[in-house]
């Protein structure tokens, strides 16, 4: 019941974020766009480059959408609302988005093509510049709850929500969650209008709509880790705990898109000097911020 | 409990053919990601014996690992993308004989050592998370900060080495086309 529950939630989610951002690109406001958009990817033709490599090419949009169910599955939206509370939780949706960038991989490499191929391997650099700024962050939110388990975490919270505990990590955690789900403008291995759709460019129907899917439901998986992690969780007045999960989740996944509506795609150089060079020290910072915050302040 | 050891043969099988295939492809990417499922399958052997954060660490540390991997071996053969077909396999003859003498001495450390008696509980995850954060900032801290420190010495020798050699007039070259 309760992994039916959270599935709804999450495809769900998925599905309201599409019209949002078909909102926000076309101005107009359509919910069933989304729906009729998929309906038409599975009529089209689902066209095999010539020579692929077949295993990579068909696992790749699926090992998408599993990750980030994955992730989610450890994320809770009210405190029984939780497919598995792990006593690694924190960690597990480290390891569980990990396996995005062997998606995006197989992606690049599976069809054989040059522009797969450099959206593939551009992926791999921007992982190298955002992994320490996800894992950064969620060391000290841990260390805060004492603990790995994820309702441990937004328990922690009750009081004072993270976002004002531990800015800082907020910030790191934001920005890396949106390199991590390569939404612009940190779009490198799809980037329209330069790569030719990067890992996108040769899925076809079928395939391409699971691949779209995949990218909403990982932006949702990740704004409601943001959520779990420094916005609270479910706490909140009056209106029950699963709302404010859902609430929250949505409007940290709608920012997600606003900023990168609003802001040119970043060099992939540019992208790893800023998160090596002002990045890992601000993000060793914000530990040891909290680390004094939780000696000095009982 | 007979689920448990069901999980742990396949798991491992899991690895061993994952292991076979890093060996019969004919591509380094293909060959890493082998590589890197037949980790994760350890990781999930791992699981599978209820040791969760060993596991999960695995499974996490594996995936960017053996990517990682899969690119500097094909910056350094000089095939882009790992598309040209090549043999995994080198100094064949060597290779298989010391691969069976490992294989002999890893089966042998297993049914030769006094494991002592199978444990019968084990504590939650929670507890054993805790238990080891304590074992590594305590006992095992010098162990442990001394093999990463080996660790990062290795990556940046191997990406000095990596880098070729500029001379100044190439440098001004690159300056000029900045």
């Amino acid at each position: 019941m309760t992994v039916a529950i959270v599935l709804l939630a999450l495809f769900g989610s998925a599905w309201l974020l599409a019209v949002i951002e078909g909102w926000m690109v076309t101005g107009r406001l359509s919910p069933a766009a989304p729906l009729f958009s998929g309906l038409a990817h599975l009529g089209r033709e689902s066209i095999l480059p010539r020579s692929p490599d077949r295993v990579f090419f068909e696992a790749a949009p699926v090992l998408l959408l599993v990750v980030a169910v994955l992730g989610m599955a450890v994320l809770p939206l009210a405190p029984d609302l939780i497919i598995a509370d792990l006593g690694t939780g924190a960690l597990f949706i480290n390891a569980a988005l990990a396996y995005v960038l062997v998606a995006v991989i197989m992606a690049g490499w599976g069809p054989d093509g040059a522009y797969a191929m450099i959206g593939g391997w551009r992926f791999l650099g921007q992982l190298i510049a955002y992994s320490m700024l996800i894992v950064m962050p969620i060391t000290a939110v841990a260390m805060r709850a004492e603990s790995l388990l994820n309702t441990a975490i937004v328990g922690s919270q009750a009081v004072l929500w993270n976002i004002v505990y531990q800015p800082l990590g907020f910030v790191l955690f934001f920005i890396a969650a949106m390199a991590l789900a390569f939404r612009a403008p940190f779009d490198l291995p799809t980037a329209e209008g330069e790569l030719g759709g990067g890992v996108d460019a040769e899925y076809t129907g079928v395939r391409l709509a699971v691949l779209r899917l995949a990218r909403l439901t990982l932006v949702v998986t990740l704004a409601s880790a943001t959520t779990v992690f420094y916005l609270g969780g479910w706490h909140g007045p009056l209106l029950p705990p699963w709302a404010w999960s859902l609430i929250k989740t949505l409007a940290v996944a709608v920012s997600m898109l606003l900023v990168g509506r609003y802001l040119p795609r970043i060099r992939e150089a540019d992208l790893m000097r800023w998160c090596w060079i002002l990045g890992i020290p601000l993000a060793l910072l914000n530990i040891i911020i909290v680390g004094l915050l939780i000696l000095v302040v009982p | 409990m007979y689920a448990q050891a069901f999980f742990v043969t396949v798991f491992g099988l899991a690895a061993i053919g994952f292991g076979v295939v890093v060996f019969r492809t004919s591509s380094m990417v293909r060959s890493a990601l082998a590589l890197l499922f037949s980790q994760t399958a350890v990781g999930c052997m791992f699981l599978a014996m209820q040791t969760e954060f060993l596991g999960v660490l695995q499974i996490m540390m594996m995936a960017t690992e053996m990517s990682i991997m899969a690119i500097f071996m094909v910056m350094f053969m000089m095939d882009p993308g790992g598309l040209g077909g090549m043999d995994m396999s080198h100094q064949k003859r060597f290779s298989i004989g010391a691969g069976g003498s490992a294989a002999v001495v890893a089966i042998a450390v297993a049914l030769l050592s006094n494991w002592g008696p199978a444990a019968e509980q084990v504590v939650d995850a929670e507890a054993q998370t805790r238990a080891l954060g304590m074992e590594l900032l305590g006992r095992s801290m010098m162990i442990f900060e001394t093999a990463g420190i080996t660790i990062l010495t290795a990556m940046i020798a191997a990406t000095a080495v990596a880098i070729p050699v500029q001379n100044l007039a190439s440098k001004d070259d690159k300056e000029a086309s900045e």
